[in-house]
């Protein structure tokens, strides 16, 4: 039950990190349905760089009310919207 | 030095061709927009159109910049485009100067909103690097890989003259082989508010230059306007920008046209009646523009083409009380000698010359 | 090679001390004037390095305004000038970042809230572009210009002073930088994720970001024709400015450092001396992990490991648009002092850097030092700076 509620509160996360990530970070010509969930964000994949790491920093706190303490941890969390939202999900929980 | 290349981002649009098309046709009514708080609560303007700051190639690396930086690089990359050296240039020896009076304060605003929504820990990073005055001539240096010097300067009346100064002195120390060189202001929302609230709109919506007046009128308005420069002539060879300064009486002697910057933006405007060298035809072409604190790169680049072209404009606004000698007609004219003048509130005199080196 | 322009006064004004005498007290001390940001700049929660609350002085207006009559009024001092400069050709270059936004929060505030501010904070802005206050204040009437090139600011402006005054268009130049803490820079240095919340440690291994600071430098540049015409014998002189961008990155270093490579080269050749005769940098130094990451690898390359290097940061916090001519002051001083102070901060090297900052006070002897600036935006600026004799 637990498994399949995470699950269905992963898409909803997902399809919102993506919209997100296309208007707040001005990803022209790419929609958010273009997004895979496992797409690379950095480097070769999406063509993100440092100053969007730290604007997606801000998208959790804003819309999402998480926080990104440490940049370093950051870096894994920040690998593809499947890792972002696994951590707002896992985080949001631990608040709970 | 020799202006090799020229890009202008006005609200008549993008390039030599569109400026051409805005002198040929002369003045055309201002747009309005709703300002809050104000009697009549409009305000007239000339802005920018969004449709005008598209362009997928050019700002291809500027995905995240705001409308300063993008009407900036807009116009450099247009010079440099216009010039035709783009291929020959020493890349590491291009520099870029942005002048500007008040620089991207929509972004600065757009800051102060995420601080006053989301509090002092949850501003976005991409405002506060964007609200940085320089952020639009670093997007330049990007798009056009110049690794020379960039700088980028402000001066509330002069910021084109002090700009231009700078670059000539780049060319002469030979730190740079080129500078693009241009000046940069947009019109937000809150500065439209404070322009309905500190300056005289023109009711009618004309700025009207030769009017002198003690409460002039200004249609506010925004652009940037950009000059590839040399030592030598080179590129388009529109002619060479010369006499530069903030402090000095100006050339009168051998002037064949005379370019007043009054524009609506200094308290009072009767003292330009003192500039006016009376045998020299005289004009003004801020109500093709709008009242913009760096209406003088405009200027420069009006004074360029027709020297390039051997063609005056007539001045688009010709209101004439005191019954000045106006140039009132379009078509080919023998120019070697313009002369742009402007004056701050505290009466400091701007000027340059746009001479073709005869 | 080019002429060298001269220092004939100088002022400075940070948390490491109100005037010169002050500051090299500090300096020798290894005292680190740190406080913390009150809930009158922003409810965050960080070290910063505060100036003190300075009484009078020379110009009038904001507190980036009242900082920079402050160090101007003892650079004048210094340079045998009364305040009245009007018998003089006289240029004025300042460098900022806050005092050029209309940036003011009360404003913007009542603005959205009743879409009718009061318009004072306008009026005052448009009168506080630094270089324009300035040049009224003094009667100057020569070439006037504020750069704002983000922290590299007052290094550039000291370089475009030099291009003035090598082009005779003055024969004195008042050129510096002035920023004064501001919420602004505040909320958006730690957006970036650049921010410490310890003291800074400026090319330590372990360094976590930086402090803000504030202040203001000024220095009285001169050609050699009016220092004799003055009969004044100024001490020390800025021999070489270069400057180059990266064309990289709105808010990172190149990785590579090519673009400070290449202004630490231009700097040299315009004042004709090798990198053997640096006797030791006043690095930009921010102990953010990229900037001293870069700038050191490009130090070590051009100067070899063993280069003396300081970061005065750890004394003043980055002061931003100041921190240009502050440190370029700095470096002066050290010349004339004979030593340069332990660099604040840092005590373990950085297996990513080939080399540290000095760990102690250390004589010198030599003539020539370097003072580098990376700013936001990718320009990269450095000076060379000389003792006369």
């Amino acid at each position: 039950m637990q498994s399949e509620n995470r699950e269905e509160e992963l898409i909803v996360i997902r399809a919102k990190l993506k919209e997100l990530l296309v208007s707040n970070l001005n990803m022209e010509g790419v929609t958010a349905e273009q997004i895979k969930d496992d797409d690379q964000l950095f480097g070769e994949g999406l063509g993100l760089d440092s100053l969007d790491a730290v604007e997606i920093v801000v998208i959790l706190q804003r819309h999402f009310g998480v926080d990104v303490k440490d940049m370093e941890q950051g870096r894994e969390i920040f690998r593809s919207v499947t890792t972002l939202a696994n951590y707002i999900y896992d985080t949001k929980q631990g608040q709970k | 030095m020799n202006v090799a290349g020229m890009g202008l981002v006005h609200t008549r649009g993008r390039g030599i061709a569109a400026l051409e098309q805005a002198l040929e046709q002369g003045w055309v009514a201002p747009a309005t927009v709703e300002v809050r708080g104000v009697d009549p609560g409009t305000l007239p303007v000339y802005p920018v159109s969004a449709e005008t700051l598209t362009d997928k190639t050019v700002l291809a690396k500027a995905r995240r910049a705001d409308r300063f930086t993008r009407m900036s690089v807009l116009a450099a990359c247009d010079a440099l485009d216009d010039s035709g050296l783009s291929p020959h240039l020493d890349r590491s020896k291009l520099g870029v100067i942005v002048g500007t009076a008040l620089g991207p304060h929509a972004t600065t605003f757009s800051f102060l909103d995420g601080i006053l929504d989301f509090g002092d820990a949850a501003v976005s990073p991409t405002a506060f690097s964007h609200s940085v005055h320089n952020a639009a001539a670093s997007y330049i240096a990007m798009t056009l890989e110049a690794r020379g010097p960039t700088l980028t300067v402000t001066h509330f009346r002069f910021a084109f003259h002090q700009a231009l100064i700078l670059a000539d002195i780049w060319l002469a120390e030979r730190r740079c082989d080129a500078v693009l060189v241009g000046v940069t202001e947009e019109l937000g929302a809150v500065m439209q508010h404070v322009c309905a609230r500190m300056l005289h709109p023109a009711a009618d919506g004309r700025i009207k230059p030769f009017a002198f007046s003690q409460k002039p009128e200004a249609v506010p308005g925004e652009g940037s306007a950009f000059f590839l420069v040399t030592r030598e002539a080179a590129g388009k060879a529109y002619g060479n920008l010369t006499d530069m300064t903030c402090n000095a009486s100006a050339p009168t002697s051998g002037i064949d046209l005379q370019i007043l910057d009054a524009c609506g933006l200094t308290h009072n405007e009767q003292p330009y009646r003192h500039l006016v060298i009376p045998t020299v035809p005289v004009t003004g072409y801020a109500p093709l523009f709008g009242s913009i604190p760096v209406i003088s790169g405009f200027h420069a680049a009006v004074a360029a083409l027709m020297l390039k072209q051997q063609r005056v404009y007539a001045a688009p606004v010709r209101e004439n009380p005191a019954t000045i000698l106006i140039s009132d007609t379009t078509g080919p004219k023998p120019l070697s000698n313009v002369l742009c003048s402007s004056l701050d509130d505290a009466g400091r005199y701007g000027v340059f010359r746009v001479t073709n080196g005869h | 090679m080019t002429e060298p322009v001269f220092v004939s006064g100088m002022g400075v004004v940070s948390a490491a001390g109100t005037n010169v005498p002050e500051t090299l007290v500090g300096f020798a001390a290894g005292r680190r004037n740190l406080s913390r940001t009150t809930p009158r700049l922003t409810p965050l929660d960080f070290p910063i390095f505060e100036a003190p609350t300075l009484l009078g002085g020379f110009l009038a207006g904001s507190r980036s305004l009242r900082l920079c009559g402050h160090a101007l009024s003892e650079a004048l001092a210094g340079a045998h000038l009364g305040p009245d400069l009007s018998g003089y050709r006289v240029g004025v270059c300042l460098g900022t970042t806050v005092a050029s936004q209309l940036n003011d929060i009360d404003f913007y505030t009542a603005y959205r809230q009743t879409g009718l501010p009061e318009l004072g904070p306008v009026t005052s802005f448009l009168k506080g572009n630094p270089a324009e206050a300035v040049a009224r204040a003094t009667g100057a009437t020569g070439p006037t210009l504020t750069v704002v090139n983000a922290c590299s600011s007052s290094a550039d402006a000291i370089g475009v002073a030099m291009g003035w005054l090598r082009a005779d268009l003055c024969d004195l130049v008042i050129a510096g930088g002035t920023d004064e803490l501001s919420r602004i820079p505040i909320c958006g240095f730690r957006s970036l994720s650049v921010f410490s919340s310890e003291p800074c440690r400026p090319y330590d291994r372990d360094r976590q970001g930086l402090n803000l600071g504030e202040g203001a430098g000024v220095l009285i540049l001169e050609t050699a024709a009016s220092a004799q015409r003055r009969k004044v014998t100024p001490t020390w002189c800025i021999a070489g400015y270069g400057a180059a961008c990266d064309a990289h990155h709105l808010t990172a270093p190149r990785p590579d450092g090519t673009g400070l490579e290449a202004a630490i080269r231009i700097s040299l050749t315009d004042a004709g001396i090798a990198p053997s005769e640096i006797t030791f940098v006043n690095a930009h130094g921010t102990a953010t992990r990229d900037n001293d990451k870069v700038e050191g690898g490009v130090l070590a390359r051009m100067f070899g490991p063993d280069i003396r290097v300081l970061s005065t940061k750890g004394f003043t916090g980055h002061t931003l648009g100041a921190a240009g001519a502050l440190e370029a002051a700095f470096t002066a001083l050290a010349l004339s002092e004979g030593w340069i102070p332990a660099s604040p901060g840092f005590e373990n090297q950085d297996a990513e850097i080939p080399i540290g900052a000095v760990r102690e006070r250390t004589t010198i002897s030599g003539r020539w030092a370097l003072s580098t600036a990376l700013a936001f935006g990718g320009n990269n600026a450095a000076l060379v700076i000389g003792r006369c004799a």
